[in-house]
This record gives structure tokens, C-alpha cells and sequence, in this order.
């Protein structure tokens, strides 16, 4: 049979320092990706829907967040199967008892570790977290589940998985060999938000939209093809939105910056792409102006986020400009005064390098007269 | 290059209605000396509207180069030398304006010759109404209208400009001009947006730090509301959790059970002491009986106990009192003895007694008897003193009181006095003769003399004499008359006769008052007190007792008795009376010996004698009752009963103390105090958890934590932001405050040559000092001794020489540069004291070495002394003229 796994919807993720407009993209991406997801589940014929944990960022998320999570999924016709992560651990009271008062019947809150039969002979054994912070294995309940008749065991965790070398005690580890263990199928697996095979019935399946600067790869899906006596066939869909870039490029000068420029810009979609650009290199003062100023200007314009971060873009101010500055007489005074400021280094030295680029900035802006 | 003029010929032009021209200017210092309203200032305007006023213009300033009410065309021409060439300009206003300049390019008109002077001169085309002298480039500052001077000013833009590559020269730096404008403005309109002109955050840097205050405050608050929550969380777990022990303890059984065996046991315990209280009342019954038989067997006992020992005592008290019988009688008789004796000598000593009162009695009769008869004759003899006394007393009693008999001489002497007034004045007469005939007041007169007192009628015959004594004698015989009769009264009054007669009766009285005392002696003398017959002193008790006495009871005499030896008789029978006492005495004393011996023994056996009688009837008694006979026999019986009912009495109290009913209740009181605890427990616990349900289902769909983690990004993010605002307006300042600096220091480096060629004339006028210009090349103080002196502070006369001074200075620099300069002062230095005037004159004619310079002034005296070239300005229609002095 076929189903599909996710994990780490994290809906109502605020992104509080991103800008409005992006902030309500990204987050409005977060909830597309349920229909994207939903689509997927039709396209490839699978009914179970099986969620890994996280569905929401926090367990106090705003009405909106679940009457929103609950309305898109309720447009596809499929079962969702929804398990408390660390992120919304299940608790008395708390989030998923929302959740359970405004959803269907074709929305389960795996709050209870109870195996479920979600196909004739096919079982789901749910590990919901019960805090933030779990200590135990959540997945040892496994072993102490029945599941009458079954033919497919199918497990359905949150954590991370415990490393063979790690000491003491961490948060929501689960057993490597859990699937082999338990006798499962299939153990589907959220919190890492990358996709990730850990063995080959052992999957993280990712989120299923991009929510930070971590790794290059857009979102994913798994679909998952469970049979008896065989391991499962996994294939990952792409459903992201957004692609989060993280770069770091070294530039001596204006040219080398233009090729690293021109190589990204071709390899993506820019609105839909957002980068983090960490600068490193010593270039002339006129390069650095010319080279922020197109990030500014032009790049930054292009793709959905830019964040620069230049400071190790040292810009130096080359004997032109020193010259062409002081050409302009009390301009080249101030210059000269504010580079041997900057050289000086102390507290000041940073404040000093900016006023100088400002100066280049300021002087260079209409050209040189 | 200097420039020269030559020529200046003016027609038309305000006052000068007339043509009119200075000629022979020289090349060095020329003075035009001329009085007011000559047309000095009027000179120097010409000169100015030549060279700088378009000719074409109508504005303000050329409209005022008509003459009042004329309506010519306003003309000038003037000639001079630039660079070593000649020129001349001719210029016409308003009405036919026109120009011509001729100089080494040849000769142009309008514009051309317009634009050939800017080219000369520096100039630029002046667009002004009034006239810009900004415009007018170097000679603009050079040449100086009247009053124009009198304050320091800086250069026009065009003369900075013009000596700025002088400077650049010099100090091989420019000031940024252009570009640096530019970039400080940008820099200065970013600045703006961060911080106030004081310095102070602003705008951007307020919304930033607002915007972190804000949304921190929020996150604040979002984290407060979630952690509220999350212990509301928490809190219901908590609550839960004890719930489900309550209601754990509340299913436990061991309670429930426990009670029930509880109860079970106070069953029990309640019939054991149940049973305790009979055991208790039945040895109580048993053991009174017992009590019962035993007291009544004990009693008999005792009865007859008694009844021995009363008998035993009643027979010895019985023998005693036989054997004290005789010893009573004999005491008896013997006490009847002593009895009659005692009688005896009671009886003989009354007798005695008897005798001897009698005899004393006859005794005291005798004695008042003659006491009585004394007292008679003293009687006899205070009766004869009273008498004696009552005579004594009247004759005492007529004298008579002193004061009367002041009176009776006081009048004697009244008398006497006035006769002898009567005397002095009266008149005498003496008939002799024969009296016959001869009446006096109708009476015959005597013979003799005679006192005349008052008018007195003497006849003789059938003459009359009146005779009229003086007036006094009159009242002299008045008085006596009345004094005389005032005695006579007085002594008719006391019944005397006269003063003599009263003295005499006052002597008899004086002594019967003395013969008065003496007679009372006597009388105290003759009645003495007497005791015997009970007299008081004094003669009235005498006489009392005589009148009483008067009865006349003449006792008869009889024996006197012999009183010692009755008083013998007397003692002697006292004594017999008091041994017969003694003897009585003894023997009821000794009665009463026996008595006592014996009541006791009487007392003993009537005591004994009753007990028997007691016991008998006691034991009767008891004896009588119908349980004496078997007494033996039941006590034993009773006896064995109380020790079973002991016995049964003992096992009911143990078994009564083993089931303890009060504590079996305290424990279930417990138990059920537990039991109700866990109910109210459990439904306050219940109503807890439902409140805070209730308050996680109002709350938590609020999304706290989305708003929470929202709030806590938008903070950091707001940190981040203020973080690069701060960034942003600290560089801003560094970059501005660099930029001031960089132009302070640029300045001072450009100012210096012109402060250095300025020093050189001020040094002179102001010995010592330091110049400070603005970076626009103003003069801005003026340093003495330390202290700066701001040019606007200094006295008029300094402030106008060194305008004068600095402008020599950017002559020179202008000289320097190639440009044609001249230096006109219009009435200058009238601030200037001798010394001071003096010393400008000599920088002044330095100065004309290396350029013209053109004095217009009206203070003859002040300049006359000047070495130069004299120019004069001649009267209409005729040309100045010029002479060298």
C-alpha cells in the first residue's frame, strides 16, 4: 500500500525577523504546503497521510493556525494522521483538544500511544510526545502495543536518533535499530528537517517547507510504498516552495563578485529563493562600495530575501581612491583622517571603516564631477 | 597689474548736471581734497556704473543716475591704463544707453564691450535692482563708497575665488568646494535623520530604540501571559495527579474494613461493661450483708464486755465509799462545832461594839453643847458690830462727791471775783449830814456810804439828784447776782449752808468710812467656823444658827462613860471572834476533804451501774432479734459469698478493660474524619481542575506560545535593527565630525597666507596681535595679549582700519594674481586719531607704490600734510585739474 510521510509542518512558525511581506509569505508557504502535500497524496494514490510530529510550532498556537491546518487538509480526501511532537507535545487541555474539536473524522490526533488499524491488517503504532522534553524513549511503547492481525506494523515517531557513541541522556532519542526491533515495516520519523534514510525502513521524511538557512534543499515529501516480507519503497517529492540558500563566497574584486553573482542567480528562481550571503575578502574601497551596492541595488531586489553579512568583506581604500579623494582637498582630509582612524583598530576602527566607505559612498554617487 | 585710471568725465550723471572731468590721475597715491556736497561720492558712483552697471539696465539703481528732474541720458567716460594698455569706456544710461570700450582689442560696443570689461575686470553681470557689489568682483571690495568701510566685511565669493589658487598655491591643498559641499550635504541631510543639531537621537534612532522598547515590552508580556498559562498547565497536572490519589485513598478498603471490625469490637466492649456493672452491684450486696452480720455479732460482743467490766467497777466503788462513811460523819459533827463557837463569838463582840458606840455618842453630846453656847455669845456680840455698822455706814454715806465740791469753790471764787468787779466799778456816794429829806429812789437815804450800781434818784427836797454810775457797774452787779445765786443753789441742793458747812460734812464722812472697815474686822473675828456644831464662818451662818438654836432643847447632862475600856473590851472579843472563825474554817475544810474523796467513788458507781444497766438492755436487744440464734452460721455463709462475687467481680473489670469502648470510638471518629477529609479534598480538588480547564480552554486559544515566539523574534529582530541604526548614526557622526574637522583644519591652512599678508599691515597699528579669519576669509577677531577680541567688539576707528588694512591685503593678493586692481576710499579713516591717521597714511602711500590708490576726502587739515598728487574737482563745465605737491 501507499502512503505519505512528513513531518515538521511547524504551521505558525512567526519568522519575526524577517520583513511583513516576506514573513507572511513564508508563512502562508507553511499552509500551501498542506495542499501541496494533498495533492500529492491523490496524484499517487495514497490514502494515509501518516505526520511525524511538529504539525504546529508551538503547542499555543492562534485559532487561525488550526482552523487554517484543519480547513486545508479537509480539502483533500485522504487520512491524516497527526502525532504530537516536541514542538506540539499533547497534553490535557492543550493543543490537540482544539485540534480534536474542530476536525473531522478524516483527521486523527495520535495523542495516545494506542496502535491504530488504519487498513484491514495494516497498523499504525503512534509514539505522540507527552512534553517538550521527553526523556525516555517514546518509541520503547512500541513493544508493549498489541496489534492483532496484523500484516504491516507501521511506526510513527518524533525525535532524534539516539548515535551509538552518544553518552547520557538526551531529548526524545529513539533506538536506531527501532524498526528492526519492533518488527516494523516502516518507521516514519520526524524533527530532522532534512529528508534522511536511516536505514532503509527507517526514514526522516523532512519538512515539507523550508524554514530556515540550514541545508540548500527545498522541501520534501515521502511516498511510501509499504508492502509485507519486502523493505518499502521510498520515493521523495519535492512540495517546497522556498528554496533557502546559504552562501559564502570569498572576492577579491567587483569581477570575481559578478561570476559568483551571475552563476547563483542562474541557478535559481529568485522569488522564491532566499539567501544568506556571508562576504569574505579584501577588496579595493571602490570594489566593496560597487560590489554592496549591487547586492543592495539589484540582487537584493531579485530574490525574495537577501542578508548579506559583509564584515569580513574587508574593503580597503586603494591608493586611487585615497587619490581621487583627495583631489577634493577637505574630502581627502577627512579620508585621510578616517583610514588612519580605521588603522588605528580599538572601538573605533569599525565605526571609522564605515564612515569611510560612507564618504566613498557619498562622494562617488554622482560620479566624479 | 595695477589698474590706472587717468580720465574720469561725467555728464548728466545725479548732481552733476553739467559735464564734468578729472583729469591727471597719477600712478601712485592721489588725493582729491574737495568740502562736502561737492559731488565726491557721486564721483566714485560714476566710476562704478562705467565699469559694472550694464548700460542697457532700467532697474532701480540706473533710474537713480538721472539728475533730479532731468531726463538726459546719463554719460560717463573714463580712461585708464590696464596691464600697460590704454582704455576707454564710455557708458550711457536710460535714455539712448550705449557703450563703448576701446582698449588693445579695439573698440566694441554693447554687449561686446560688456562682456570685454567682465573679461578685464573679473566682473560678472550684475542682475540686481539696487546693485550687487559682489558682483563688481576685486574692485567691488576695493573700491570703498563713504561709510562703506567702517566695519570689517570678507570678500565676495568672486575675490575668494580669485585668490584661492593664490592660496592653493601656497598651502598646495583646495578647499573641497563642489564635491565637498555635495557629500556634506548628503551626509549632513542623513544626519539629520538620526540625530538633532545638539547632538541628541532622533528620529530614526528614537523609532528604533521605540521600536525595541515596544517590542520588548511585548515580548515581555507574551512570555508573562504564556508562562501563565503553562503553570496553569502544570497546575492542573498537579491538581490531577492528587486528585487521582484522593480518589485512590477514597476506593481504598482498608478503612471500610477496619471501621466495620471497629464497630464489631464496640459491640463487645459495650456488653463487657454492661456486664462489669452487675458484677459490681452483686458484690456490693453481698459483701453489705456480710458487713450486716458481722457488725451485729461484733455488738453483742461488746455488750457483754461491757456489761462485766461495768459490774467488776461498781463493786469496788461500793467497798471504797463504805469505807469513807465514818470519816464524813465525824467530819460533820465536828464542823457543827465550830459552828456554834463561831456564833458564840460573833454574838459577844456585837455586844462590845454596841457598848462603845454608846459610850462615844454621850461624849459628842457634851462637846456641842458648849460649842452651842459660845456660839450664842458671839452672837450677843456680832449683833452690837452690826449696829455700829449701820451707823458708821449713813454718816459715810453723806459725803459729798469731789467734783461737787469743785463745783461749790468754782463758785466761790465766781463770787468773789465778781464782787470784787462790783466793786471796781461802782459809784460811791456818801451823805453826811442831815439825811432828812433826802430820798434815794424814793426812799429815804441812809447817812453813810453808799454803792451806786445803776441810776439812782436822790431827792432833796423837791430837788433830785440822778446819779448814773458808769455802765459797768450795771452788768458787774448782774453778774454777781448770778453767781450768788448759782451757789446758793448748788448748796440748797446738798442741804448745806455753805462751803464750810459742806468741808465739815465731808470730813465726818471720810472718817465713819474708816471706822466702817474696822468694825467689819471685827465682825470676821466673831465668826469663826465650829465644827462640832456644824458652823460655817461668817455672821449670816452664826446668826442662822442661832435662830435655829432659839428652840431651846436643853439636853440634860448624864455620865460620861469610860471609852478606853470599852475600846478594850471591843478587841478582846474581836480576837475570840476571829479564832472561832479559823476553827470553823478549818473544819468545813476538812469536811470537805472527805466529801471529796468520796464523789468521785459515787459518780463511779453510778456510772457503772448504768453501763451494766446498758449492756443488760443491749444485749437484750440484740439477743431479742430473730437472727441471733443462727448468727454463727449465716456470717460464715456471707462471708464465703462475698469472696465468689470478689472473684466474679475481678473477670467482669478484666474483661471490661480489654474491649476499651472509647477508644474503639476515637478510632473510628478518625477513621470517618479521614473518610470525610478525602471527600472535600476530592471536591475541592475537582473544582480546581475544572477551573483551570476552564481557564486553559479561554486562554489557550489565544495562541500564546505563536504569539510568544512571534513577540520574541519581533524583539530580536528590533534589537538587530537598533543595533544597525546605532551602527548607521554612530558612523554618520564619525563621518560628520570628520568632515567639520577636516574643513576646520582645511581652512585654517587656506587663511593662513591671508592672514599672514593682513599681518603684516595690522602688526603695525596693533602691535603684537594674532589674526584669526573665518574660513570664508572674513576677519573674525583679532587675538591681543591671549585674549580674542571679536572684530564687531572693537572701536569703530580700529574696526574701520582694519577694513581698510585687510582690504590693502587682498589687494595685494589680487596684485599677485595678475588682476587689475585699484584701491578708491571715499572719506576715509574719520575714525582715526592723529597718531593712527598717520600710520595709515604711510601704509597707505606704501601701498600706492604698487597700486593707485585714490583718496576722495573733504578733511583738508587731516591730509594736507600727505605727500601726493592733488586733484581737484573744478566747477562745471570746467576739467579738474591735478598738481603734484
Amino acid at each position: 500500500m501507499k502512503l505519505i510521510h512528513t513531518a515538521d509542518w511547524q504551521l505558525g512558525k512567526p519568522y519575526g525577523r524577517f520583513e511583513p511581506e516576506v514573513r507572511a509569505a513564508l508563512s502562508e508557504a507553511r499552509f500551501d504546503a498542506i495542499d501541496a502535500i494533498g495533492k500529492e497524496a491523490i496524484r499517487h494514490g495514497a490514502d494515509h497521510v501518516l505526520v511525524a510530529g511538529d504539525v504546529f510550532d508551538t503547542e499555543g498556537p492562534e485559532d487561525r493556525t488550526i482552523v487554517q491546518a484543519i480547513s486545508r487538509m479537509e480539502r483533500h480526501p485522504c487520512r491524516w494522521w497527526l502525532l504530537p511532537g516536541n514542538h506540539d507535545f499533547a497534553r490535557n487541555g492543550g493543543l490537540w483538544d482544539r485540534v480534536r474539536q474542530r476536525c473531522g473524522d478524516r483527521i486523527t490526533v495520535l495523542a495516545e500511544a494506542q496502535a491504530q488499524e488504519i487498513e484491514p491488517g495494516t497498523w499504525l503504532l503512534p509514539a505522540p510526545l507527552t512534553h517538550r522534553h521527553n526523556l525516555d524513549d517514546p518509541t520503547e511503547q512500541f513493544d508493549s502495543m498489541a496489534t492483532p492481525g496484523s500484516r504491516i506494523r507501521i511506526g510513527l515517531a518524533h525525535g532524534s536518533i539516539r548515535d551509538f557513541g552518544s553518552q547520557g541522556e538526551t531529548k526524545n532519542q529513539i533506538a536506531p535499530d527501532r524498526a528492526r526491533r519492533s518488527s516494523l515495516d516502516y518507521l516514519a520519523l520526524g524533527d530532522w528537517h532534512g529528508t534522511l534514510s536511516v536505514d532503509a525502513r527507517t526514514w526522516y521524511s523532512g519538512t515539507p517547507e523550508t524554514d530556515r538557512f540550514q541545508r540548500d534543499d527545498p522541501g520534501h515529501l515521502l511516498l511510501v510504498d509499504v508492502a509485507e516480507r519486502r523493505d518499502p519503497l521510498v520515493t521523495p517529492i519535492r512540495t517546497g516552495g522556498f528554496q533557502w540558500l546559504r552562501r559564502s563566497w570569498t572576492v577579491n574584486d567587483q569581477a570575481g563578485f559578478d561570476a559568483e553573482c551571475d552563476q547563483l542567480l542562474g541557478s535559481i528562481d529568485p522569488p522564491s529563493t532566499l539567501v544568506e550571503l556571508s562576504l569574505a575578502g579584501i577588496t579595493s574601497l571602490t570594489d566593496r562600495v560597487g560590489i554592496l551596492s549591487k547586492l543592495e541595488n539589484d540582487v537584493g531586489h531579485r530574490v525574495r530575501y537577501l542578508d548579506v553579512r559583509a564584515s569580513d568583506l574587508v574593503g580597503r581604500p586603494s591608493e586611487d581612491d585615497l587619490a581621487s579623494l583627495s583631489v577634493e582637498g577637505m574630502l581627502g582630509v577627512a579620508a585621510a583622517k578616517l583610514t588612519a582612524l580605521a588603522d588605528a583598530g580599538g572601538a573605533d576602527a569599525s565605526v571609522a571603516k564605515r564612515a569611510l566607505e560612507r564618504l566613498f559612498v557619498e562622494y562617488s554617487r554622482e560620479g566624479r564631477a | 597689474m595695477s589698474l590706472y585710471l587717468r580720465r574720469i568725465a561725467i555728464d548728466g550723471f545725479r548732481k552733476f548736471r553739467e559735464p564734468m572731468a578729472i583729469e591727471g590721475l597719477a600712478d601712485g597715491l592721489n588725493i582729491v581734497i574737495e568740502p562736502n556736497e561737492t559731488g565726491k561720492s557721486t564721483l566714485l558712483e560714476a566710476l562704478r556704473a562705467a565699469f559694472f552697471v550694464r548700460h542697457g539696465t532700467k532697474n532701480q539703481l540706473a533710474q537713480s543716475f538721472a539728475p533730479y528732474g532731468g531726463a538726459v541720458g546719463p554719460e560717463i567716460q573714463v580712461s585708464f591704463d590696464a596691464d600697460g594698455a590704454p582704455w576707454t569706456v564710455t557708458k550711457r544710461f536710460l535714455r539712448g544707453a550705449s557703450i563703448e570700450v576701446t582698449g588693445p582689442k579695439g573698440k566694441a560696443q554693447g554687449e561686446e564691450a560688456e562682456a570685454r570689461l567682465h573679461a578685464l575686470l573679473g566682473s560678472v553681470r550684475d542682475t540686481s535692482q539696487k546693485g550687487d557689489a559682489g558682483t563688481y568682483g576685486a574692485l567691488g571690495l576695493l573700491w570703498v563708497g563713504q561709510a562703506e568701510a567702517l566695519s570689517v566685511t570678507g570678500p565676495g565669493q568672486i575675490v575668494r575665488d580669485t585668490v584661492r589658487s593664490t592660496l592653493e598655491a601656497e598651502v598646495g591643498s583646495i578647499m573641497g568646494g563642489a564635491a565637498y559641499t555635495r557629500v556634506r550635504t548628503r551626509i549632513d541631510e542623513q544626519y539629520g535623520r538620526y540625530w538633532s543639531p545638539t547632538g541628541q537621537k532622533r528620529e530614526r534612532q528614537k523609532e528604533a530604540q521605540e521600536r525595541v522598547d515596544q517590542a520588548e515590552a511585548a515580548a515581555r508580556d507574551a512570555a508573562e501571559r504564556l508562562a501563565g498559562l503553562e503553570r496553569t498547565f502544570s497546575e492542573l497536572e498537579r491538581a490531577r495527579a492528587r486528585l487521582k490519589v484522593v480518589e485512590r485513598e477514597i476506593a481504598d478498603e482498608t478503612d471500610l474494613q477496619t471501621r466495620k471490625d471497629l464497630v464489631a469490637s464496640l459491640e463487645t466492649a459495650r456488653a463487657a461493661a454492661q456486664i462489669l456493672a452487675t458484677r459490681r452491684a452483686e458484690h456490693e450486696a453481698v459483701s453489705a450483708k456480710m458487713r450486716g452480720l458481722e457488725d451485729l455479732a461484733e455488738r453483742h460482743r461488746k455488750a457483754i464486755e461491757d456489761q462485766d467490766a461495768a459490774e467488776f467497777a461498781l463493786q469496788g466503788a461500793r467497798a471504797r465509799r463504805a469505807e469513807l462513811r465514818d470519816g464524813l460523819t465525824t467530819a460533820k459533827q465536828r464542823l457543827l462545832d465550830a459552828r456554834s463557837a463561831l456564833e458564840a463569838a460573833r454574838t459577844g463582840r456585837q455586844d462590845a461594839r454596841d457598848a462603845l458606840s454608846r459610850g462615844e455618842d454621850l461624849v459628842r453630846a457634851s462637846r456641842r453643847r458648849n460649842a452651842v453656847a459660845t456660839a450664842r455669845n458671839r452672837h450677843a456680840e456680832l449683833v452690837e458690830l452690826e449696829r455700829l455698822q449701820v451707823e458708821a455706814a449713813a454718816l459715810a454715806a453723806t459725803l459729798i462727791p469731789a467734783k461737787v465740791l469743785e463745783t461749790l469753790e468754782a463758785n466761790d471764787r465766781l463770787v468773789a471775783e465778781a464782787r470784787a468787779t462790783r466793786a471796781a466799778g461802782a459809784t460811791r456816794i456818801a451823805l453826811s449830814g442831815d439825811a432828812s429829806g433826802v430820798s434815794i429812789d424814793g426812799e429815804p437815804m441812809p447817812l453813810g456810804e453808799r454803792t451806786l450800781t445803776g441810776e439812782t434818784r436822790v431827792r432833796f427836797g423837791n430837788a433830785e439828784l440822778v446819779i448814773t454810775p458808769p455802765a459797768g457797774a450795771a452788768s458787774a452787779e448782774e453778774a454777781l447776782a448770778t453767781a450768788l445765786e448759782r451757789q446758793k443753789s448748788a448748796l440748797v441742793e446738798l442741804g448745806l449752808a455753805s462751803l464750810s458747812a459742806a468741808r465739815a460734812r465731808n470730813d465726818a464722812a471720810r472718817d465713819a468710812a474708816s471706822e466702817l472697815r474696822t468694825i467689819a474686822a471685827r465682825v470676821a473675828a466673831v465668826t469663826p467656823a465650829d465644827d462640832i456644831i456644824g458652823l460655817a464662818a461668817g455672821p449670816e451662818a452664826l446668826k442662822l444658827l442661832v435662830a435655829e438654836l432659839s428652840a431651846g432643847a436643853d439636853i440634860v447632862e448624864s455620865d460620861i462613860p469610860d471609852i478606853a475600856l470599852l475600846t478594850a473590851t471591843l478587841e478582846a472579843a474581836d480576837s475570840a471572834l476571829a479564832r472561832a472563825e479559823g476553827a470553823h474554817e478549818s473544819a468545813v475544810e476538812a469536811l470537805r476533804r472527805v466529801e471529796h474523796e468520796d464523789a468521785p467513788l459515787a459518780s463511779a458507781e453510778a456510772g457503772a451501774a448504768s453501763t451494766v444497766s446498758n449492756a443488760n438492755s443491749q444485749i437484750e436487744a440484740i439477743e431479742s432479734r430473730p437472727e441471733f440464734p443462727t448468727l454463727a452460721a449465716d456470717l460464715a455463709r456471707a462471708r464465703e459469698e462475698t469472696a465468689a462475687a470478689a472473684v466474679r467481680l475481678e473477670g467482669a473489670t478484666r474483661d471490661a478493660t480489654a474491649h476499651d469502648a472509647a477508644a474503639i470510638t476515637r478510632r473510628i471518629e478518625i477513621i470517618d474524619a479521614r473518610t470525610k477529609a478525602a471527600g472535600e479534598a476530592r471536591s475541592k480538588l475537582e473544582m480546581e481542575v475544572a477551573r483551570l480547564e476552564g481557564t486553559i480552554e479561554s486562554e489557550g486559544g489565544k495562541g500564546l506560545a505563536d504569539r510568544e515566539a512571534g513577540a520574541r523574534e519581533e524583539a530580536e529582530a528590533a534589537r538587530a535593527a537598533l543595533y544597525r541604526v546605532t551602527e548607521e548614526a554612530d558612523t554618520l557622526k564619525l563621518l560628520r565630525d570628520t568632515l567639520d574637522e577636516a574643513r576646520d583644519e582645511t581652512s585654517a591652512r587656506f587663511v593662513g597666507p591671508v592672514a599672514k599678508r593682513a599681518k603684516r599691515h595690522i602688526e603695525r597699528l596693533l602691535p603684537g596681535c594674532d589674526l584669526s579669519f573665518s574660513e570664508d576669509l572674513a576677519l573674525e577677531a583679532v587675538v591681543r595679549g591671549g585674549v580674542s577680541e571679536g572684530c564687531g567688539d572693537l572701536s569703530r576707528g580700529t574696526q574701520e582700519q582694519l577694513a581698510v588694512l585687510t582690504r590693502i591685503a587682498f589687494a595685494d593678493m589680487l596684485l599677485e594674481q595678475g588682476r587689475p586692481v585699484s584701491l578708491i576710499l571715499d572719506d576715509p579713516l574719520v575714525y582715526a586719531d592723529d597718531a593712527r591717521l598717520d600710520l595709515m597714511v604711510e601704509i597707505l602711500s606704501e601701498a600706492a607704490e604698487r597700486m593707485q590708490v585714490i583718496l576722495l576726502t573733504c578733511r583738508d587739515r587731516a591730509f594736507r600734510h600727505v605727500p601726493g598728487n592733488r586733484i581737484s574737482m573744478a566747477g562745471e563745465g570746467s576739467e579738474a585739474s591735478a598738481h603734484k605737491t
